[in-house]
């Protein structure tokens, strides 16, 4: 008799752990595409003459509640500093920060009314966009990369990676003392070759051509491709040494470029938020100035 | 001669471990294999590499035995000669030997491992080599860049430029207008002291007729923090000639008052110092885009006219809310009585079309008569065909000539549009017709009697002339006595003629009214004027050209008329057929502005190209040649458009 799955042993108030994403049983999603939906059927209603801009009541009202969402959405810089749990917990706020900050995307653009150009006011929603558009990309990130970033680690930690590489470059080197000078400064090649080198579209690509080792280990191989394997050659124990290190750069790598993949939306993301405080401290002020 | 090694190594914390030997030797080898005197594990080490060899107690070479060579005191060379008192330091690969004298003429050689094996067994900094930190500079710098430089970009430098500009800022609204006016044409040529950077404060491009104060925003945002006034608007525009079409009171009293929203909008506005309702900018709305100006909102006008009877109870007007649901019937200015005994000037009333009204105008003209494809008329057009522009019948076009712009139709005049017919000749001299003075009725008697004085009656051929007559012809003696006595009385003819003219089947009696000698006290024969108005509804505009697409017979029932009084307007539900409200699905749809001017005037209401959605229309319009888009070119004051 073929056996169904047991029924998920959980006893009611065990709860797994739950993402910010879904917090509340999407709480935050809810209310923001509620939010969203009044907000959209109100624009295609609510007639303003000539046509739809900032400057109307309507513009005005929509670009009041994305002002005051803005600031509460930055607040979460000053809030994450601080974990509590229960109602107003950080992981709360963490999934309200997401979803509202999406529905930005809808009262942000409609406060423009579509009216775009090479201005000050332009430069806000661009900001706004590009905050929320790394934002996303973030949620992403976060939401893929950390089971990728456990299964390439395989249990071990940053320091460990490091350490195996040490342990690799102390064998290399020990391996090489008896040979003839252009075979050893193939290998101390290798050996200098700085791990944690190359720019940042190395590191979150992961493509490192004119890696010391790969360049090692294909001259080595020049020599030792004709000769057949006897067992007692040091070029072939360095070329097998240069094989581990090889895999443990690739490890280390992929772990550096998932790592980066998980930082840099931050320096748009952080950086972007306070260009658009200031680009919206000119706006409103801007606006005013000349009303 | 011997050479003191010293051995220098660290523990993993960093204490140091010094091995001693002597070698008595003068010369030592140094390099990676293990038969060398100094063995240096080290893979950028040659197997046999250098030679230390004592040349005195003091002094020392050392030369490379390859073509690699090493460093001394920094200097990369092959060979070198070290006074060891002095001392120097060589480098191989990873290892530092330093070279020093020691007591009992020994030279010690210290040799020590200073790089680390691999780059990757030198200390890292764990948090900061696995992070993006280096890579890209800090967020926190990258913050605070960005919100400098879009603070003073976008509002330090406009705010500064603005505080600090010429004191005398010709620009003030305040300063007298006509001066002004100069300064502002002026202005426009010139960009000397203009708020620099507020071009990014704009948040679209100024209309086409506003393009010249582009980038000036100071012209009319002219105080900080208070929005644009209607007097910064009437620096240029002439409040004479742009004003209400009603005292400011009554318009105020004619408003609606505001629902729950709008009161609150307007006390917000209030508290903001935006100028209230009825205000230039209400209207006429900025940054709109670099086409035409935004036509004003039929709710504009509805607002007080949708339901205008309510507040403003003593109005004459009809509530209008919109043209295609919600418009009275139209009024024409009808003339009620014409001019008469004690009466100078014609009266005008406003008469609704529903009340069918007519109109004497003075004229006997049937329309259907003129306009049939059958019977005299149409048979007079086809003898007429060669000389004239004629069809087969008569076309409204035959007699009804536009005006030059097209809007109208000219009074109908009766040398050009009606003589081809209606001949006043009355004489034939060598070929040329001698014509009764249209509109002179006492030139036209003054003609006649001077006609009949001046010929005499038809010369019997009987009469002979010079030949003598002889005694006993009776007959001709009769003939020339009836001739002279003919003769003496024919200027009294005259009269008899006149009054033929002046009375039924006269010239004069077919087509106009007119009173005998003695009516109305006048002694002579009297022409009732003819009035031919050429615009009826004085506050609405109508255009001819704008509606060439269509037939006159479609809106003007003139083929069904038989009387001149019929006054032949459509009425509103004419224009229906086509044109609907604002929002109307109708082929037009039509706001209140394509009619009506908001600040009256006699010429064409403004409207923007844009207003008119109906393409057919449109292309009309341009074939036309009307003037129906903005110009920038039109003269500052300037504010309606003469079509």
């Amino acid at each position: 008799m073929a056996t169904r799955a047991a029924p998920t042993r959980r006893i009611k108030g065990d709860v797994r752990h739950e993402g910010f994403l879904k917090h509340a049983g999407f709480r935050w999603l809810k209310i923001a595409t509620v939010l969203c939906l009044v907000v959209i059927a109100s624009y295609l209603m609510i007639d303003i003459t000539p046509r739809h801009n900032g400057g109307s009541w309507y513009g005005y009202t929509l670009g009041t509640i994305g002002v005051l969402l803005i600031l509460w959405l930055t607040a979460l810089g000053l809030r994450k500093r601080a974990m509590t749990t229960g109602r107003w917990s950080l992981k709360a706020w963490t999934s309200a920060h997401v979803y509202l900050g999406l529905s930005l995307i809808i009262i942000g653009t409609l406060h423009t009314g579509f009216q775009l150009g090479w201005n000050v006011h332009t430069l806000a929603w661009a900001l706004m966009m590009l905050v929320i558009l790394s934002g996303m990309f973030g949620v992403g990130v976060y939401a893929g990369i950390p089971a990728a970033m456990s299964d390439n680690r395989d249990e071990m930690t940053q320091v460990q990676m490091l350490d195996a590489l040490r342990a690799i470059d102390r064998q290399l080197h020990d391996a090489a003392q008896p040979l003839p000078h252009d075979q050893a400064s193939a290998v101390q090649a290798s050996l200098d070759q700085d791990p944690f080198s190359g720019g940042l579209l190395r590191r979150l690509t992961g493509n490192y051509p004119n890696c010391g080792t790969a360049r090692a280990q294909a001259t080595l191989r020049q020599w030792t491709g004709a000769k057949p394997d006897t067992g007692d050659d040091p070029l072939e124990r360095i070329d097998a040494l240069l094989e581990r290190k090889q895999a443990t750069l690739a490890r280390l790598r992929k772990h550096l470029r998932l790592k980066a993949m998980l930082e840099i939306w931050l320096y748009v993301h952080v950086p972007a938020t306070f260009a658009l405080l200031a680009a919206l401290t000119a706006h409103i002020v801007s606006v005013f100035f000349y009303w | 001669m011997t050479f003191l090694i010293r051995q220098i190594s660290h523990t993993a914390d960093g204490r140091e471990i010094v091995r001693q030997s002597t070698l008595p030797k003068p010369h030592l080898s140094i390099g990676r294999a293990a038969e060398n005197d100094i063995h240096l594990q080290d893979l950028s080490v040659v197997p046999d590499h250098a030679r230390i060899e004592q040349i005195d107690a003091r002094r020392i070479t050392v030369r490379s035995t390859g073509t690699l060579g090493f460093d001394v005191d920094g200097r990369t060379v092959t060979r070198v000669d070290i006074d060891t008192v002095e001392g120097a330091e060589l480098r191989f690969g990873g290892h530092r030997i330093t070279v020093s004298h020691g007591e009992a003429d020994g030279i010690v050689l210290s040799v020590q491992r200073v790089d680390a094996l691999s780059d990757a067994l030198e200390e890292k900094d764990e948090a900061r080599v696995f992070s993006l930190t280096g890579l890209l500079p800090g967020r926190r710098g990258m913050a605070w860049a960005l919100v400098l430089s879009i603070l003073i970009g976008f509002l330090a430098v406009p705010i500064f430029s603005y505080a600090t500009r010429p004191a005398q800022d010709t620009r003030n609204i305040y300063a007298v207008r006509g001066e002004r006016q100069a300064q502002m044409k002026q202005a426009s040529l010139t960009k000397q002291d203009d708020v620099t950077g507020d071009a990014a404060w704009s948040p679209g491009p100024l209309s086409q007729t506003h393009h010249a104060l582009e980038g000036k925003c100071e012209s009319c945002h002219v105080k900080a923090f208070v929005s644009v006034q209607d007097s910064a608007c009437q620096t240029c525009h002439n409040p004479a000639q742009v004003h209400e079409h009603a005292p400011a009171a009554r318009i105020a009293m004619a408003r609606a008052a505001p629902g729950m929203g709008g009161r609150i909008l307007s006390s917000f506005a209030s508290a903001f110092g935006k100028p209230g309702d009825g205000a230039c900018v209400d209207c006429h709305t900025e940054h709109e885009g670099a086409g035409p100006m935004q036509q004003t909102a039929q709710q504009f006008c509805t607002d007080c006219h949708g339901s205008m009877n309510e507040r403003l109870k003593d109005t004459k007007l009809g509530n209008a809310g919109d043209f295609g649901t919600s418009h009275p019937q139209f009024q024409p200015a009808v003339m009620t009585v014409a001019p008469s005994l004690g009466l100078k000037l014609p009266r005008f009333d406003r008469v609704s079309l529903d009340a069918k009204p007519v109109e004497n105008n003075g004229l006997k003209f049937p329309h259907d008569i003129h306009l049939s494809r059958a019977g005299g008329v149409a048979r007079m057009a086809r003898t007429l065909k060669g000389q004239k522009p004629y069809g087969d019948a008569l076309a409204c076009a035959d007699c009804h000539r536009p005006t030059a712009d097209g809007v109208r139709f000219l009074p109908v005049d009766m040398e050009t549009d009606c003589q081809s017919c209606h001949s006043l000749g009355f004489e034939s001299i060598g070929g040329t017709v001698r014509t009764l003075r249209h509109g002179e009725p006492a030139q036209v008697i003054a003609d006649l009697r001077a006609f009949y004085r001046s010929t005499g009656p038809a010369r019997p051929i009987a009469l002979g002339s010079t030949a003598r007559r002889l005694p006993g012809d009776y007959a001709a003696a009769k003939v020339g006595a009836s001739y002279l006595r003919a003769a003496a009385a024919r200027p009294g003819n005259a009269e008899a003629a006149i009054r033929a003219v002046f009375s039924r089947g006269g010239a004069c009696y077919d087509c106009h009214v007119i009173a005998p000698p003695g009516a109305g006290g006048k002694a002579n024969w009297q022409i009732t004027p003819v009035h031919q108005p050429m615009r009826y509804m004085a506050n609405g505009w109508f255009d001819h050209a704008a509606h060439k697409i269509e037939s006159c017979e479609s809106c003007h029932a003139a083929p069904k008329s038989s009387k001149a009084s019929d006054l032949l307007l459509p009425g509103i539900s004419s224009c229906r057929d086509c044109h609907g409200g604002e929002q109307a699905k109708a082929d037009v749809p039509s706001g209140c502005a394509l009619c009506h001017s908001y600040h009256v005037g006699d010429g064409a209401p403004w409207v923007p190209a844009n207003a008119i959605r109906d393409k057919t229309v449109a292309k009309v319009i341009a074939l036309s040649g009307a003037r129906v888009t903005g110009s920038a070119d039109e003269t500052l004051g300037e504010t309606k458009r003469n079509r």
